[in-house]
């Protein structure tokens, strides 16, 4: 039953690359977005909470197309910017991480700002009346602080990211060996008469790999809390 | 509690309303069709509906495979039309068709489509290309029958990691239309039905691949209901055929 074929090994590696990829990016701008919205009291919150939320909610499918609207060939940013420097997103690996970074995205931003809101705010203050700047404070107190809920969000985000499907297929395409992930593989699969036997051995591989990450989270929870 | 006894009354409303559901009547003819085949044959049940207007059509267009795929597993299917003989011997050796009934519709021919300013103009042409469509070979007859073509041509090597798998032949059709691939390999009729930007760059050559063959059979639910049995002749005649020919498919 466990006879991969070579695009399903290429597929098994294209998931785990493009889900690593995604959480690296989104860990800066996550922060940022994160350290504003905990931090930072200004008119519009509650836009950008929405705005930040909306890939939370909205069909993957939709997100994909908005994604498809934005960068395509015709699209606003496509045909205005990208296309004049060359740069051609749509159906390349970099569409798949870009498409698996804003469906993941929600998750980080909520993990860290749980965690942000549980850093003692005297803490904060302290360093701020001890003379630290904005920054220095961020990179000395909140950063270091803000750790576990970093690791809680990208491991999140690395799970998410792995079974995107419906973002993926529409602004990446299903090319094998270049943006078929294991979920595109498996519905490829699925769709086939005869592929159910290798549908059900990636859905093996998929909910061995979760459950994997899931352990590790828990792992990383517990070994934080023995820290503290 | 006062919320378990609501619950309790409402418990035998849910059961009866998720038994009721919609139950076909005898009029209602289930159609599988290739999605290749969309527009002819919803002419066709078009046409025979204005003589037979008693008949009401569900149709249900897919790729081949997927299709195929759906009536093995309990979809209602009464007719089922393929673009690839392989689907329709398939189901007939699960014992899922009428074996009687079962003939060939139509046949079509490979084409590769693309913006008209493009240098293409044969098979050895294509590797030069960023990114070509296909069908899934998997499920889709006319990624089959492309990928038949690509193999017999020699270039499949060249093609590795540029071949963009849609999920039926119209989608292959829209890549090319919206510019995210180079060309698609798609049917004759489709380029000719359907594509408004791109053209037909070059007509693949017959002797790459096997003759695009539609056959048509009835299913074993389907052989039980007179106005599928009706329908099925109906494809026979020279009207039907007439309106085949003029969507570009080949009668003989």
């Amino acid at each position: 039953m466990f006879v991969f074929s070579h695009s399903d090994y290429l597929a098994i590696l294209l998931s785990l690359k493009v889900a690593t990829v995604a959480t690296l990016l989104s860990l800066p701008f996550g922060f940022a977005v994160a350290y504003i919205m905990t931090y930072r009291k200004f008119r519009g919150r509650v836009v950008l909470d929405v705005l930040v939320n909306l890939p939370l909610t909205l069909p993957p499918v939709v997100v994909g197309y908005l994604l498809l609207l934005l960068l395509g060939k015709n699209g606003w940013l496509g045909k205005w910017v990208l296309q004049p420097m060359g740069i051609n997103l749509i159906f390349t690996w970099k569409a798949a991480v870009i498409a698996t970074a804003v469906v993941g995205f929600p998750l980080m931003v909520r993990s860290i700002r749980t965690g942000m809101e549980t850093i003692d705010i005297r803490l904060i203050e302290a360093s701020r009346t001890l003379g630290a700047g904005w920054l220095d404070t961020i990179v000395t107190v909140i950063l270091p602080l803000s750790v576990r809920g970093l690791l809680a969000g990208s491991v999140l985000m690395f799970a998410r990211g792995l079974g995107e499907f419906g973002a993926t297929i529409i602004v990446a395409g299903n090319i094998p060996g270049v943006t078929q992930t294991i979920p595109l593989a498996i519905y490829e699969y699925v769709s086939s008469p005869s592929g159910d036997v290798m549908a059900l051995s990636l859905c093996l591989v998929s909910v061995t790999i979760s459950v994997i990450v899931l352990v590790f989270h828990e792992w990383l929870g517990r070994r934080m809390v023995k820290v503290d | 509690m006062k919320l378990k006894s609501i619950i309790c009354k409402l418990f035998p409303v849910w059961i009866i309303l998720a038994l009721f559901t919609m139950t076909a009547t005898a009029g209602d003819i289930n159609l599988s069709a290739a999605a290749s085949l969309r527009d002819a044959v919803t002419a066709l049940t078009t046409d025979y509906s204005k003589e037979n207007p008693g008949v009401k059509f569900i149709n249900n267009f897919a790729s081949s495979g997927a299709l195929a795929k759906q009536i093995a597993n309990g979809a209602p299917a009464d007719i089922y039309f393929s673009a690839n003989p392989k689907w329709m011997d398939y189901l007939k050796d699960k014992k899922l068709l009428d074996e009687k009934r079962i003939s060939i519709f139509a046949f079509n021919s490979l084409v590769f489509v693309g913006m008209p300013d493009l240098k293409v103009k044969n098979m050895q042409d294509v590797p030069t290309l960023e990114k070509v469509a296909i069908g899934s070979p998997s499920s889709v007859p006319a990624g089959q029958y492309a990928m038949e073509a690509i193999t017999r041509a020699g270039i499949d090597k060249k093609l590795e990691n540029k071949l963009v798998m849609a999920r039926d032949v119209r989608e292959c059709l829209m890549y090319a239309e919206r510019g995210d691939v180079s060309g698609s390999f798609v049917y004759k009729t489709d380029a000719l039905q359907m594509a408004k930007k791109v053209k037909i760059l070059f007509d693949v050559p017959q002797e790459l691949y096997f003759r695009v063959t539609y056959p048509v059979g009835i299913t074993l639910s389907g052989s039980k209901k007179v106005d599928v049995a009706l329908f099925y002749k109906y494809l026979q005649t020279t009207q039907a055929k007439e309106i085949l020919t003029k969507y570009g498919f080949v009668i003989n």
